[in-house]
């Protein structure tokens, strides 16, 4: 596929804080591409350097290979969904989605009908006339979405359009996005600091810390092969262990011994992330596995999904996720099994 | 269901009467409004017989005056409004240079005696103008419509500027970003959203500033000259002719104009307003000005500047200069002849402190009981902002008309001046207490009560410290108001109690320019001296709340 949106080395300052401190990416066309991370971490200033609201201090921006980063917003063909909507309140839903057609000029006749069409496409027909303040929050959101779209934009940038969203309304409307996204083809660039969000929605994530870019990757990778402490920990719920290779496949950490799928050289320090859905509670010791540890349990929490449970073994503490259905009680002695191929190397040396 | 919430209201409206402390405080607070806003309003308006005002349409003098005061509201508002407008939109653009010290200036008039813009122009630009006659060599004759016009837009375009900028503030930056997305470039985004979002505010601002120009009595007596308007005409009626029901029909016909004005502000504008703040979002700043509009704004502003500098530059001079328009040698002879004229000083500073304390303990007490289900509830929040459509002329001949006779005859009293600036400032008072009251978190009151506390003590533990900024706030503004007020005093000064404003405005009728500035200057200092000091109390009154 080819590459619809290019950074290179972009930095962005405000006074003396490095808010954006040298970011490259590519994106390719038609893919969801996700900014994850914390707040704060330069996302939502990454996404307004592309829209053309900060001029970087330096780096370039490249759409297919036009250099755009010096344009003026109005001429980029990046079409944003800002966090608060940003929908004019003096304009009807039709004036606000039209609007972008009005100023390049567009035809009446054929303004009308392409409105007419985004509305439907979102599932705005029927509101034309009302204003802003008439509508629920998700058809405002819809309204910013189908503004946004109607200008048919090269990259549709959207700044966490989910965040005014009550929990129930945000996973219909994930859901709608995705789908709308997928069957336009539409290269799009989404910010969220929400780990599950992005897990669900992207193609590619990227994780960024501190204005850095700290691992680019599907959700799959992201999730599975996190790079470092700081994306595993960020991205879902992890259980470190820090220790030392002994030999090839066996890492030392404190008293413990444990068998791990990755090779490494002996003497150096590493560490080790496990997710807690991986780890297996026996109430007898297993045969035949290798990284069987006898634990005490220290605290069950009900999750109605799971059981998430606090386990302690030779001073290291375990997060675990239990069926609900298996019936555990604190301070009652267990075995966990943590598979090999599950501990994975998170950072050496 | 409707009819079960009626009776619902209705018993916890008897079970807030129940409270001693409150059913006192509601009688008082009803009785005050009742006898100081209502009685002295309807006196006016039912003075005058049905005949009377059938021969409205005979007087060629009325019908002219209304006709005076329509050109000249008209012309007025309009640069007014189109003034304020550029400095509102120049003090909210981050790009303007220049924009702190723009708003800074613009609020100089609003503390100037009404009279002072008129006074110091027909030093500055009138036939023995500083500028037009020795600077320029000119004869010019700025008595009359052209000067009021001028006066009155420099007096009043602040009003409009306040009035609009606080909508072009409102107007989130992100939309102005989002309609740059959308393909709009500077120019159109000014006009179809910066300033098409602040329509309802330049309306809003228009009405408030027509009001004040229909009203305006200090400088239309100064320098409309022989040009007849409703609002000098009731002074004229009364001092000349002792005519008491030629006043009373003249201001009757002024506040129909500023009522209904006043109404479709309150009532119908100030509905529209768009509110545009939709859940949060990060701060991002506005993005660049148009440029022809941003250095449009700014000449506007720096032409306008000038003049309001002139304002207190005129007048300073006048006071130090031996006879204006001959001998320009310096002189201290007027601060001699001011001296003189101290105790009118004092009456002043008595009369506006006593309807300052007046002002502020009405408005905080008429603002807590409409802040709860108490019986009339409307219609006691309607009599508390009433007076801000009243004309001050037409305040003053109503209490003329309502306190001459018994049983409370306060006509020659200090008493009297003091109690009708007070209710005419009222919903200054009042809008700051209800202001104040809705920013404290009702489960403030809530804990109070759950610990125990009840009905006027929720006042006394729980929202007097919290209003203490509300009372210095309502204080202030209208000690300023009382203090530099003319409209009202020219009715109730009696020969004990003249205060400084009415001293003044004699000396400038009879020609005694530099003792009326040098009288003008020390009422100035007084006046910024009383905003100091409040501003140290209102600092001070704020330490003991903890934040939050």
């Amino acid at each position: 596929m080819a590459i619809h949106l290019r950074l290179v080395d972009v930095v962005k300052r405000f006074g003396t804080a490095v808010a954006v401190d040298g970011v490259s990416l590519d994106i390719e066309e038609g893919c969801f591409f996700t900014l994850l991370g914390p707040s704060g971490c330069g996302k939502t200033t990454l996404l307004r350097v592309v829209a053309g609201f900060h001029l970087p201090d330096r780096g370039d921006v490249y759409l297919r290979d036009r250099r755009i980063t010096h344009l003026p917003p109005h001429a980029r063909g990046t079409a944003m969904v800002f966090q608060e909507y940003a929908l004019f309140p003096h304009m009807t839903v039709e004036e606000n989605v039209g609007y972008g057609l009005r100023m390049r000029r567009v035809p009446a006749a054929e303004a009308r009908e392409r409105v007419r069409r985004v509305l439907e496409l979102v599932g705005l027909v029927g509101q034309e006339r009302k204003y802003p303040h008439q509508l629920s929050g998700g058809q405002q959101q819809r309204v910013a979405l189908a503004r946004a779209l109607v200008v048919e934009p090269e990259v549709l940038l959207l700044d966490e359009p989910l965040s005014n969203l009550d929990a129930k309304l945000r996973l219909r409307v994930r859901e709608e996005l995705r789908d709308l996204q997928r069957r336009l083809g539409q290269t799009t660039v989404y910010v969220t600091h929400d780990q599950e969000e992005a897990l669900a929605l992207s193609d590619r994530i990227a994780v960024m810390n501190a204005g850095r870019v700290l691992q680019v990757g599907t959700p799959e990778e992201v999730y599975l092969r996190p790079r470092n402490r700081f994306v595993a920990e960020f991205v879902g719920l992890a259980n470190f262990v820090e220790g030392q290779w002994v030999g090839p496949g066996r890492v030392q950490a404190g008293r413990l011994e444990l068998q791990v799928e990755d090779g490494g050289s002996s003497g150096r320090k590493v560490l080790l992330a496990v997710r807690p859905e991986e780890v297996r509670v026996r109430s007898a010791p297993p045969a035949g596995s290798p990284n069987a540890l006898r634990g005490r349990v220290r605290s069950i929490t009900f999750l109605g999904s799971v059981r998430r449970c606090t386990v302690e073994t030779d001073g290291l503490q375990w997060v675990v996720d239990v069926q609900p259905d298996v019936r555990l009680q604190t301070a009652q002695e267990v075995y966990l099994e943590v598979p090999p191929d599950r501990l994975r190397v998170v950072e050496e040396g | 269901m409707g009819r079960l919430g009626v009776v619902a209201a209705g018993v916890e409206a008897r079970r807030q009467l129940a409270d001693p402390g409150l059913a006192l405080a509601f009688v008082g607070g009803a009785a005050a409004l009742g006898l100081f806003v209502l009685y002295p309003t309807v006196r006016v308006l039912l003075y005058p017989t049905v005949h009377d005002y059938l021969t409205i349409p005979q007087s060629v003098r009325w019908i002219q005056a209304a006709r005076n005061s329509l050109v000249s509201t008209v012309l007025s508002t309009s640069t007014a409004v189109l003034v304020g407008l550029a400095f509102a939109f120049a003090i909210t653009r981050p790009d303007v240079p220049g924009r702190r010290f723009f708003r800074t200036v613009a609020l100089l008039p609003l503390f100037a005696p009404p009279f002072m813009v008129a006074f110091s122009y027909i030093l500055l630009f009138g036939r023995q103008g500083l500028v037009t006659r020795h600077l320029l060599g000119l004869d010019v004759n700025i008595f009359g419509l052209h000067g009021l016009w001028l006066a009155q837009t420099v007096a009043f375009f602040p009003l409009a500027m306040l009035v609009i900028a606080g909508v072009l503030e409102s107007v989130s930056p992100s939309l102005e970003h989002a309609a740059r997305n959308l393909g709009a470039d500077e120019w159109q985004v000014a006009r179809t959203v910066t300033l098409a979002l602040a329509r309802p505010g330049i309306a809003g601002a228009a009405l408030v500033v027509a009001i004040s120009v229909l009203a305006d009595f200090g400088n239309a007596v100064v320098i409309a000259g022989g040009w007849p308007l409703l609002a000098t005409e009731a002074w004229f009626r009364l001092e000349g002719m002792a005519d008491l029901r030629g006043a009373s029909l003249v201001v009757a016909m002024l506040v129909v104009p500023t009522t209904g004005l006043f109404l479709v502000e309150r009532y119908w504008v100030g509905r529209r307003r768009y509110t545009t703040i939709t859940g949060r979002g990060g701060r991002l700043e506005r993005p660049p000005t148009y440029p022809p509009l941003k250095w449009a704004a700014f000449s506007v502003c720096v032409l306008t500047s000038v003049l309001v500098v002139l304002i207190y530059l005129g007048v300073v001079a006048g006071a130090f200069t031996a006879v204006w328009g001959r001998d320009w040698s310096i002189t201290l002879d007027h601060w001699r002849l001011a001296s003189d004229r101290v105790t009118s000083l004092w009456a002043s500073l008595r009369v506006a402190a006593g309807a300052g304390l007046v002002t502020a303990v009405a408005g905080i007490l008429l603002a807590f009981l409409t802040s709860r289900p108490v019986p009339l509830r409307r219609a006691l929040d309607f009599l508390a902002v009433l007076p801000g459509a009243l004309p001050g002329v037409f305040v003053g001949v109503g209490f003329v008309l309502a306190f001459n006779r018994p049983p409370l005859e306060l006509v020659g009293t200090p008493w009297v001046l003091v109690l009708a600036l007070a209710f005419w400032h009222l919903p200054l008072g009042y809008q700051a207490a209800v202001a104040q009251l809705q920013q404290i978190d009702r489960s403030i009151e809530e804990a109070a009560s759950n610990l125990g506390a009840r009905g006027l003590h929720l006042l006394r533990d729980v929202y007097l410290p919290l209003l203490a900024r509300a009372f210095v706030e309502g204080f202030t503004v209208s000690f300023v108001r009382a203090v530099t007020n003319v409209s009202i005093a020219v009715f109730l000064v009696s020969p004990g109690n003249v205060v400084a404003t009415f001293a003044i405005l004699n000396m400038i009728g009879n020609g005694i320019w530099g003792g009326a500035a040098a009288l003008t200057t020390m009422l100035l200092l007084v006046t910024f001296a009383a905003l100091a000091a409040a501003r140290l109390a209102a600092g001070r009154a704020l330490r003991p709340v903890p934040a939050g």
